[in-house]
């Protein structure tokens, strides 16, 4: 009986050793490749594109451009499509890269698509105040996409804080505006789960203080909020993974244009950001129908236009309960919700997105565009 | 005991847990090591459960008080040490009588101020002419709705002018026949001559 155990122990024994080898073997090898594809990383981070959708520049304004993607095909949607993005990162996340191309399914469906990219502020800008970027450039952008396609309306796509501008822009202006969508837009500020909520409280974070010291927010100090959200995951895991799968091509490809992208920081105009702390992080008046926008004040219930809004669960940035209220808040009853199992950034270019978010938005959007 | 070094204390205690919480989390995930599986899979396992736990209990210490008023200070302590930096460099432009950013600020500001007011005036100019242009279509409805009565009373008028014609027809066959009947009527005496006549 003993003999019997001590045999199987030994085989036991003997099949791990072989696993382990084997193991021990494969690790080494892949370690080599992984050395050997080390030199070739900055070529591959000089090959990264910001942008991959051929545009032009139909209107410019101060720093302001507003881009026309061209499709293949003809335009099959009457009504425009136009894209508007933060205050705080580059526009080309909505157009990664091939596959990954939020831009490229609506131009392939046939829309005419736009986007605003507002360009990075000066010391110039920094009095510009949310009065400025939606009654001033987003207005002079809905107007001249109307005299340029002789479209009534123009159907607006909201990323972000660019999901609030274009929310506070509809609210102000819903007879040019045909359909919203927002993708993470932050409307709701009242709750506390996430870490930026948090921070901003008036009781630790004097935002005049910080304002008029400053003048523009440094790209920097942005950038570090960001990183901090998820401090283990960015400054650790994120290197560890790289280096583990620097030898596969796919991964390094896509973590380039990510990060290209996710370093790519700009400014933002101190007056902006403090009404956006001020009004909307400390004191919520969004959805109490009270943000003053230069002689205006903001009342969703003006919003009537078909809706949908795009949410992801695992949005460290902005919670899914940030955006949520708003289809109880507006008086649209053509609206939808979708809460996507993403980040805040894989809700936009992740390849499930890519194939099933995406298609099932333009979807929604031609259904309402003719 | 003070307030400001119960505070620092109450800092120093959440610290402590942070640090304590961490190593507890990550000495945990080593009890989970196994020799079933290779040595590399295994580590990176562990590896995988440390940083979930570190993940977690910073996540954690990020939300507490203590971590949002060492963050207050140490950015308010970064804010006046720029302020006071600018205020020295201001010094030294204002002697060599340079201007300095407050300077261009304050010009950008005027600037904005004066846009602002022309923004404003613009947009009330703006609200009265469209006012003016409301009005003015009403104006044009109210004209387009006269201009229909107008053409109805031309209607109007010519039918009243072509009863008049008709009246007027009616009239000239009346006369004519009352010519037609006097004449008759002039004939009479003379037939009633020639017939006395006859009958005497």
């Amino acid at each position: 009986m003993s003999t019997a155990t001590d045999m199987k122990e030994k085989a036991g024994i003997f099949g791990n050793l072989d696993s382990w080898q084997t193991s021990f073997l494969n690790e080494g090898l892949t370690n080599l490749r992984r050395l050997a594809a080390l030199p070739g990383l900055p070529e591959k981070m000089a090959r990264v594109r910001k942008g991959v959708t051929p545009r032009e520049v139909v209107y410019e304004e101060d720093r302001l451009k507003l881009y026309r993607y061209i499709g293949q095909g003809e335009i099959k949607q009457k009504t425009p499509l136009c894209f508007v993005f933060a205050l705080v990162n580059r526009p080309y996340i909505v157009d990664l890269k091939e596959g990954r191309s939020v831009v490229a399914n609506f131009v392939n469906a046939g829309f005419d698509t736009y986007l605003i990219d507002w360009g990075t502020p000066t010391r110039a800008e920094r009095y510009l105040t949310t009065d400025d970027y939606v009654n001033g450039y987003m207005h002079n952008v809905v107007n001249y996409l109307r005299e340029r396609t002789g479209a009534p309306q123009v159907s607006l796509l909201g990323y972000c804080m660019g999901g609030t501008l274009s929310t506070i822009y509809t609210a102000l202006h819903q007879d040019r505006v045909r359909n919203l969508i927002l993708l993470a837009a932050g409307i709701d500020f009242a709750t506390r789960e996430g870490l930026i909520n948090l921070w901003t409280d008036p009781r630790y974070f004097d935002v005049d203080k910080f304002v008029d010291v400053m003048g523009n927010i440094p790209a920097e100090f942005l950038q570090n909020a960001f990183l901090m959200l998820k401090p283990i995951a960015n400054l650790i895991e994120k290197p560890i993974n790289l280096m583990e799968n620097i030898h596969k091509e796919e991964f390094v490809e896509d973590y380039l244009y990510m990060e290209t992208w996710l370093n790519d920081n700009i400014p933002v105009p101190g007056e902006i950001y403090r009404e956006f702390a001020k009004y909307l992080f400390q004191q919520n008046l969004l959805t109490k129908n009270r943000l003053p926008v230069g002689r205006h004040t903001v009342d969703l219930r003006k919003i009537t236009c078909p809706l949908l809004n795009l949410m992801a669960k695992n949005d460290d940035l902005v919670p899914c309960s940030q955006t949520e209220p708003l289809n109880d808040l507006v008086s649209s009853t053509d609206k939808e919700k979708i809460i996507w199992p993403a980040g805040h950034i894989g809700l936009a270019v992740s390849g499930r997105a890519q194939k099933e978010l995406w298609p099932r938005a333009v979807e929604w959007l031609a259904g309402r565009s003719r | 005991m003070d307030d400001k070094m119960s505070e620092t204390l109450e800092q120093a205690a959440a610290l402590q847990k942070l640090w304590l919480d961490s190593f507890g989390s990550m000495a945990n995930v080593w009890s989970e090591y196994s020799s079933d599986s290779p040595p590399p899979e295994e580590m990176r396992k562990v590896r995988n459960g440390m940083l979930k736990g570190l993940s977690g209990t910073w996540d954690e210490f990020m939300r507490t008080p203590q971590f949002m008023e060492m963050m207050k200070v140490s950015l308010n302590g970064a804010l006046d040490l720029k302020r006071m930096a600018r205020e020295g460099m201001n010094k030294i432009h204002e002697q060599f009588e340079m201007p300095t950013k407050e300077d261009i600020d304050g010009i950008l500001l005027a600037i904005r101020h004066v846009e602002r007011r022309v923004l404003d005036r613009l947009e009330g100019v703006d609200d009265r002419v469209r006012n003016i242009i409301d009005r003015l279509e009403k104006l044009d409805e109210r004209l387009g709705k006269m201009d229909g009565r107008a053409g109805k009373l031309d209607e109007r008028v010519n039918q009243i002018d072509e009863r008049i014609k008709t009246v007027d027809g009616g009239i000239g066959k009346l006369g004519e026949r009352i010519e037609e009947l006097s004449k008759a009527a002039n004939r009479m005496p003379e037939a009633a001559v020639k017939r006395k006549a006859s009958i005497k």
